[in-house]
């Protein structure tokens, strides 16, 4: 597949006079190619918007390589501006002006025809409300303006930055169902959220940043397979016999109220036959998987701790000399 | 050319841009209403009366300006010569005055228009100057804050391009509005001189030098315009614009020139900014320094001409236009 977006060693530092200087993204890559619905995910901080806002031309990059549709970027990026539909964070808008005006104002800088206003407006659920002023918009009705807006050039590739800010539980499925049916007709499509759930839901692949940089990349499956310890959740009338008796069978046992979770079990057969020639009968036996969330967690390092607020800045350090300090699915050939 | 009629229409939708307008509206209205009110059509009387004490006046300056020239020659009488006169007789010579009596002087409740448009023109052009600043600075300003100019951005990724072509449109609105304006403005208080008071002398020279004072407020209009968007693209906010004003005119024009006294510096006023906008408005500005006066005598004047101060005004406008844009250029847009 041919590469959409490709960045390479991006640097971004700021200088403030007040805060003197701060690292935003060092060193980082990212790879989304063609058709892909990919995540972008990382803790509040991480560098996520700084990188996208460097790609679309809005942040001037210290260091690194970027190219959209196989244009350099920030250089090169007229070239392709017409295909690329993106908003970055929560997009402002003039609040005296209506929907439709704002996205007729865009279309007609942008050259696009101003009949596509009313197509966009529909395909995000303002049909009926575009011609109020945004500033009676809620933060989720902005949100759907924004997408619009996006949408506006008919792009080949979308880059959202948390488009699910501000919206309902409907508006977060409508959400996902519009990204899902831009991928079917062919958009590649970038987004970055908070949501991992959703992320989970919509995206096949998945690019993981913690403090500027990348801590893990590839398809979505890969990635939590990379982290799935096989581990089985086991319920039985007598847990502290069937942790012995496992344990003596060589399985590494965790016990916890009214369940044990066994580790590293590649046969689950091996724990109920175990149990059951020793008379104790399994209730449950069902497999835990990692989800994005727990993956998350624990690549940057942001899980909560019990008594102590959790800063911003918190999260994980990753090591930025080998590559293979990081989980790169695709560089590892694991797609293969 | 799409990106101009999206920015015009932009600028035209902009809430503040129609308070401004409606303001103009409402001054230009209040101020041709109570000329209206308060304005008469001479009589026949009244005009003969105004016209015989002008005729007076200027025949008294001219007597005063002939028995200088005979006390200069020493032919005096030595009955008038205990009157004062001037070592210097040219300042009392009516033909190199300014400005001599007219009838319209001695008018009451008229409205002369050959009288009153320079004073009513520098009213509009002042308005105008506030208007196309104020306007300038929020029509960047807000765009900046409120984050307009980065989804423009998205779109037209071309910096220079996206704030040329604001700068652009905005001083093309500035400047056709500010020609209609005041194409309206002279021509009804014309009219109101035409029906309720007199027109005046409108010859040549009075329309020369009219389009004069109007060509160079025109400029300064558009230079304020100008000055207005570079200072709030620089602070990437109106407010800049708005602080930079306020504090220049408290810190500098007030609390520098009185420093500046204090010191006995010379000419002080050149180190201000209002002399060259006054310089340039009125072509040419008579200022007073009691310390060039210090070797003997003299009347403490100089003057600043309107080609230093366009100098400066253009300096000024340019550098902070170049600046504005260099930095734009290069600006992280978060």
């Amino acid at each position: 597949m041919s590469a959409v977006i490709e960045i390479e060693g991006l640097r971004k530092t700021f200088h403030t006079l007040r805060h003197g200087r701060r690292v935003a993204v060092d060193g980082f890559d990212l790879l989304v190619e063609a058709g892909q619905i990919h995540g972008f995910l990382g803790p509040n901080g991480s560098g996520k918007t700084t990188t996208l806002r460097a790609l679309l031309g809005l942040v001037r990059a210290d260091d690194g390589r970027m190219t959209v549709l196989g244009e350099r970027s920030p250089d090169h990026l007229p070239r392709v501006a017409g295909r690329v539909g993106a908003i970055v964070e929560s997009p402002q808008f003039f609040g005296n002006f209506t929907a439709h005006r704002t996205l007729r104002l865009l279309a007609r800088a942008g050259g696009v025809p101003t009949t596509r206003v009313d197509a966009v407006l529909e395909q995000v659920g303002l049909r009926d409300r575009g011609r109020e002023r945004v500033k009676g918009y809620s933060l989720g009705m902005k949100q759907r303006l924004a997408v619009a807006s996006a949408l506006l050039k008919d792009p080949e590739l979308l880059i959202l930055d948390e488009p699910a800010n501000g919206l309902d539980p409907g508006g977060i499925r409508e959400m996902r169902d519009l990204m899902r049916s831009l991928a079917a007709a062919g958009v590649t499509v970038l987004v970055s959220s908070h949501i991992l759930a959703e992320i989970q839901l919509i995206c096949d692949h998945v690019t993981i940043i913690s403090r500027g940089r990348r801590v893990a990349a590839g398809r979505v499956d890969e990635v939590l397979a990379g982290f799935d310890r096989h581990e089985f959740l086991v319920r039985v009338g007598d847990p502290a016999r069937a942790a012995q008796l496992l344990g003596e069978a060589g399985l590494t046992v965790t016990g916890h109220d009214d369940h044990l979770v066994v580790s590293d079990v590649d046969d689950p057969t091996r724990i109920s036959r175990t149990l059951g020639e020793q008379g104790l009968w399994v209730g449950e036996l069902s497999p835990l998987r990692p989800d994005l969330e727990s993956v998350f967690l624990e690549l940057t390092g942001t899980s909560t701790h019990p008594t102590l607020p959790r800063q911003v800045d918190d999260s994980v350090l990753p090591d930025r000399g080998p590559r293979t300090a990081m989980i790169d699915l695709d560089a590892e050939g694991v797609d293969a | 050319m799409n990106l101009v009629r999206a920015e015009l229409e932009r600028l035209g939708a902009r809430r503040f841009v129609q308070l401004m307008l409606v303001l103009l509206v409402l001054a230009f209205g209040v101020t041709a209403a109570t000329t209206l009110a308060g304005s008469h059509r001479p009589t026949p009387a009244e005009l003969a009366d105004a016209q015989m004490q002008a005729a007076e006046q200027r025949r008294q300056l001219e007597e005063t300006y002939q028995r200088c020239v005979a006390r200069e020659r020493g032919v005096l009488p030595e009955a008038e010569a205990e009157a004062y006169y001037p070592e210097d007789c040219a300042p009392l010579d009516p033909g190199q005055m300014e400005r001599l009596p007219v009838a319209a002087d001695f008018l009451f409740g008229v409205f002369t228009f050959a009288v009153e448009a320079r004073p009513l023109l520098y009213f509009l052009i002042a308005f105008l100057v506030l208007f196309g600043f104020l306007v300038g600075a929020s029509y960047i300003g807000a765009d900046l804050n409120s984050g307009g100019v980065v989804n423009l951005l998205l779109w037209r990724p071309r910096r220079l391009t996206v704030l040329g072509v604001k700068l652009g449109t905005l001083l093309g609105g500035v400047a056709l509005l500010s020609v209609l304006a005041s194409a309206a403005y002279l021509a009804t208080f014309w009219f109101i001189g035409q029906v309720a008071g007199q027109a005046g002398r409108l010859d040549t020279e009075f329309w020369r030098s009219l389009g004069a004072i109007w060509g160079r407020g025109m400029l300064l209009v558009l230079l304020a315009t100008a000055t207005g968007f570079a200072i709030a693209t620089l602070g990437r906010h109106t407010s800049a614009a708005l602080g930079a004003v306020a504090g220049y005119a408290v810190v500098w024009e007030l609390g520098a020139r009185l420093v500046l006294e204090i010191l006995d510096v010379r000419r002080p006023d050149q180190y201000m900014l209002s002399s060259y906008v006054g310089a340039w408005l009125t072509g040419r500005l008579r200022l007073w320094d009691e310390h060039l006066c210090a070797n003997g005598f003299c009347d403490g004047i100089w003057t600043l001409t309107w080609e230093p101060a366009l100098a400066v005004l253009l300096t000024l406008s340019g550098g902070l236009t170049v600046a504005a844009f260099a930095v734009f250029r290069r600006r992280d847009l978060m």
